[in-house]
């Protein structure tokens, strides 16, 4: 039996979780979170630790010349800087509408790559 | 010629957007967003990173995210928006705004009310002495996080930041995914400045060391900041003889704190608090000058924006109800004290004409249970612990203050139990 304490991001109380696992690595108690999506940030934590990923994208002849982009759903944290590398590979035509798809299956995480704001061409 | 403006509103970030739909829903007719951005959004056009919304989306979005939602909504409601405008004086006798744009030129608008939504700025450099030089390589943490992120420039390859605000966590793990190393994360205080997820999720994750009780001592470097001595701080934030430690770095980001940005607050003639630095507001968010309201961080530094928006649409509400002639002179006043362990608060004065909540911060951390109450007798909550970086509330009903009509004072406090 093997007890992990990390803080809970899920939300901006920041709730210290105290989880316990089997000798089998299975969770048997989570402790010290205020509501369920606490319980499950804990669960995923300790077997598949994942993270949105944010950042930019390069445009070309956009308003600006970076977009904004995120990972559409959490990614595996083991692979962040994997994805960070695909991302920073990118280069995108303006215009550029929000929830656009830039990546497809990223990495090969299932995790989608989409713009997160709208960037109109010069 | 400008036709009549019922609400004016002074900046198109959170708080500005959400005074503007308040407004339109309160039954303003004529409802004008200032912004001397080109683009709407304010600052969190650069806030690209997930946690924005949890609570009136019941979903983490990234900054831009969330102000899309918002500008949407505002569009549908009817406000309109004027970019590239900038509001240099506001005449303190006649309410008269002075903006300034490329192709209109300069305009005098006399709006029946004004909200005023300017935000805040980073505290910077010169407000902390620190000796040495003043090489390149020196920015405030938004500084850096408006280059990277906007303007697709980054400010260094090691850096180390100095305070431990939200922007100075959020900017360390995006220097790490851009590729920088980022040295350690320096703290004056014995407690963290920013949220503890962003301390798990920013620093923890990517292994950057956190030190508190620690601060920058001194800057080297003539024409390029080369590096910085830090030191351990005693109780009285003294640097300790004997603990100095030179760090190599290209940049030093600064995360010291927010100031709420209030020049034309004060060329308007109102009462700026000297504690929270913004408007002295009662909870209709209308400020000493009875025209003219406030909301968000120009009024009182948040740590979440969902509160600045609902903050926003209350500002807006108020002003369009005040536009309408709808706000009498003679409403209550009843003044709001904190107690011994309060740091700051707003509003500072209730009126008993809507339900009031009141925003506040401890001085020191109080890590164990504790009851957050107004007296006499007006609400009473446990907390498990209170931390200076984060805000509690108190909420008070109209109806309370109604079945009171003697009530002269409300102090609120936090204490342990």
């Amino acid at each position: 039996m093997t007890e992990r304490k990390f803080i809970c991001v899920s939300c901006p109380l920041g709730c210290g979780l105290t989880v316990t696992l089997d000798d089998a690595g299975e969770v048997t108690k989570v402790e010290g979170n205020t509501c369920p999506r606490g319980a499950s940030y804990a669960r995923s934590e300790v077997k598949d630790p994942r993270r949105v990923f944010a950042s930019t994208v390069r445009v070309n002849g956009g308003k600006l010349p970076v977009c904004p982009i995120r990972s559409k759903t959490p990614a595996p944290r083991g692979k962040l800087s994997e994805i960070a590398r695909a991302v920073a590979e990118l280069n995108v035509e303006a215009p550029v509408k929000i929830g656009q798809v830039l990546i497809h299956n990223v990495c090969g995480t299932d995790v989608d790559i989409v713009a997160s704001r709208d960037l109109a061409a010069v | 010629m400008s036709k009549n403006i019922d609400v004016l509103i002074i900046g198109a970030g959170p708080a500005g957007v959400a005074a503007g739909i308040g407004a339109r829903r309160e039954g303003a007719e004529n409802v004008v967003v200032l912004e001397r951005d080109w683009d709407l959004g304010g600052i969190l056009q650069q806030c690209i990173h997930p946690g924005f919304g949890l609570r009136t989306f019941k979903e983490e979005l990234t900054g831009p995210e969330y102000m899309h939602r918002f500008i949407k909504i505002a569009h549908e409601e009817g406000v309109e928006f004027r970019t590239n405008t900038m509001v240099f004086q506001i005449d303190r006798e006649t309410n008269t705004v002075w903006t300034m744009n490329k192709e209109r030129g300069i305009e005098a608008l006399n709006p029946k009310a004004i909200v005023l939504t300017m935000g805040c700025r980073e505290r910077p450099l010169g407000a902390i002495r620190i000796p040495g030089g003043r090489p390149a390589g020196i920015y405030t943490a938004g500084t850096a996080q408006r280059f990277v992120n906007m303007e697709g420039y980054m400010p260094g390859k090691r850096a180390v930041i100095l305070g431990s605000g939200d922007i100075g966590l959020i900017m360390a793990r995006r220097m790490i995914w851009e590729g920088a190393e980022v040295e350690g994360v320096y703290e004056v205080m014995s407690w963290p400045g920013g949220l503890r997820r962003n301390i798990a999720q920013c620093l923890d994750d990517y292994g950057i060391p956190f030190h508190l009780k620690t601060t920058v001592t001194k800057i080297h470097g003539q024409d390029r900041l080369e590096g910085v001595t830090v030191a351990q701080v005693d109780d009285h934030m003294t640097p300790i003889k004997g603990t100095e430690r030179y760090v190599e770095c290209d940049t030093l980001l600064l995360a010291i704190g927010l100031i709420p940005e209030n020049e034309l607050s004060r060329m308007a003639g109102i009462d700026i608090h000297p504690v929270t630095g913004g408007p002295v507001v009662n909870d209709l968010l209308q400020t000493t000058n009875p025209a003219v309201f406030a909301a968000g961080n120009v009024v009182i530094v948040y740590d979440l924006v969902d509160n600045v928006s609902d903050e926003g649409l209350i500002a807006g509400a108020s002003a369009a109800k005040f536009a309408a002639g709808k706000i009498s002179a003679g409403t209550r006043r009843i003044p709001v004290k904190g107690g011994e362990n309060v740091r700051l608060y707003s509003p500072q004065f209730v009126t008993g004409e809507t339900d009031a909540t009141i925003f506040m911060r401890v001085t020191h951390p109080i890590e164990q249970a504790c009851r957050v109450f107004a007296e006499p007798g007006l609400y009473s909550q446990r907390l498990r612990y209170a931390r200076p970086g984060e805000m509690n509330e108190v909420k008070i009903k109209a109806e309370q203050i109604r079945n009171l009509p003697d009530l002269k004072e409300i102090v609120i406090d936090i204490q342990p139990v």
